[in-house]
């Protein structure tokens, strides 16, 4: 059994960094589906310049992707299905970072639309480095998780 | 539980939730189509603004850089910090603010007119169909 998927009980450093990190993740899919869902129109516009989706499922995926990053986000909050969680962060994270990765690869100057309206002017490159790096956070808490 | 139930049944709450958001909410997206934006002129409404009209090109600035309107400022989100303080430079107070990206599929000539009218620019609109619109017409 390597390092990271030992138990933690007896390691009070390695539990707190855990507990740290799985909030951090919490507030911010908290932060970025309260914000989405504050003017869901407004993000579908947002999805739509990635130019990926014709606009009903641009418009599906508007609402459906703040719900699913509010759910992800209390479960993780209260420490409750967190493997179920952890899978659609990863997961979320993945699609997040195609998408943005595609942008770039497509020369579009668009926003991100990570977190709705509230933070703009952050173009793709620095988003798609920090998903990739909570990808690897993400990592860290599903291979050093409880198996329940 | 496993993870993978733990997963179904927090997509289903989601469905449920954004089923509910699809239905109630006030600022809820058509699904039909994108709703048509006030803010959006054609080619043939800024010819009577010809020659007080301010172009703003909002395609990447390789593309600018190619060919673009006469006398129009670049000004994309990639480099908005950079390029804000030079579109003011060109502005002038009331003056009428026309934002075109490549084609009409293109959605970003209607993020950054609404990026300016919140910086202040009253009338910042956004051109149908972009840049294609105007080089099929053939407009100098």
């Amino acid at each position: 059994m390597s390092t990271l998927t030992q138990p933690m009980g007896g390691r009070p450093i390695l539990r707190a960094s855990r507990l740290v990190l799985r909030m951090g993740i919490a507030v911010l899919f908290l932060f970025a589906a309260i914000t989405k869902l504050f003017d869901p129109s407004s993000f579908a516009q947002q999805i739509a310049n990635y130019q990926l989706t014709p606009w009903s499922a641009t418009a599906g995926l508007a609402v459906f992707l703040p719900a699913l990053e509010l759910c992800v986000g209390i479960c993780l909050l209260l420490g409750q299905w967190e493997s179920g969680a952890l899978v659609w962060v990863a997961i979320l994270l993945a699609i997040f970072s195609g998408a943005l990765f595609s942008a770039i690869v497509r020369g579009l100057s668009i926003d991100c639309g990570c977190f709705g309206r509230s933070i703009e002017n952050t173009g793709t490159l620095w988003p798609l480095i920090r998903n990739l790096a909570l990808l690897v956070v993400t990592g860290f808490l599903w291979f050093s998780r409880k198996r329940r | 539980m496993t993870a993978l139930r733990q997963a179904g049944l927090i997509w289903l709450i989601a469905v449920a939730l954004a089923g509910v958001t699809a239905a109630v909410h006030p600022k809820r997206p058509s699904f039909l189509a994108p709703p048509r934006d006030p803010n959006e002129v054609t080619l043939a409404q800024t010819q009577p603004w010809t020659g007080t009209v301010l172009w703003v090109d909002a395609r990447p600035d390789s593309e600018f850089a190619s060919e673009h309107i006469p006398d129009a400022v670049c000004l994309n989100f990639e480099n908005w910090t950079k390029q804000f303080p030079k579109f003011l430079d060109h502005y002038n107070p009331g003056q009428k603010v026309v934002v075109y990206c490549s084609a009409k599929s293109c959605q970003l000539s209607r993020e950054i007119a609404a990026k300016l009218r919140a910086s202040g620019v009253e009338e910042a609109y956004f051109l149908e169909g972009g840049w294609e619109a105007w080089r099929q017409q053939n407009r100098p």
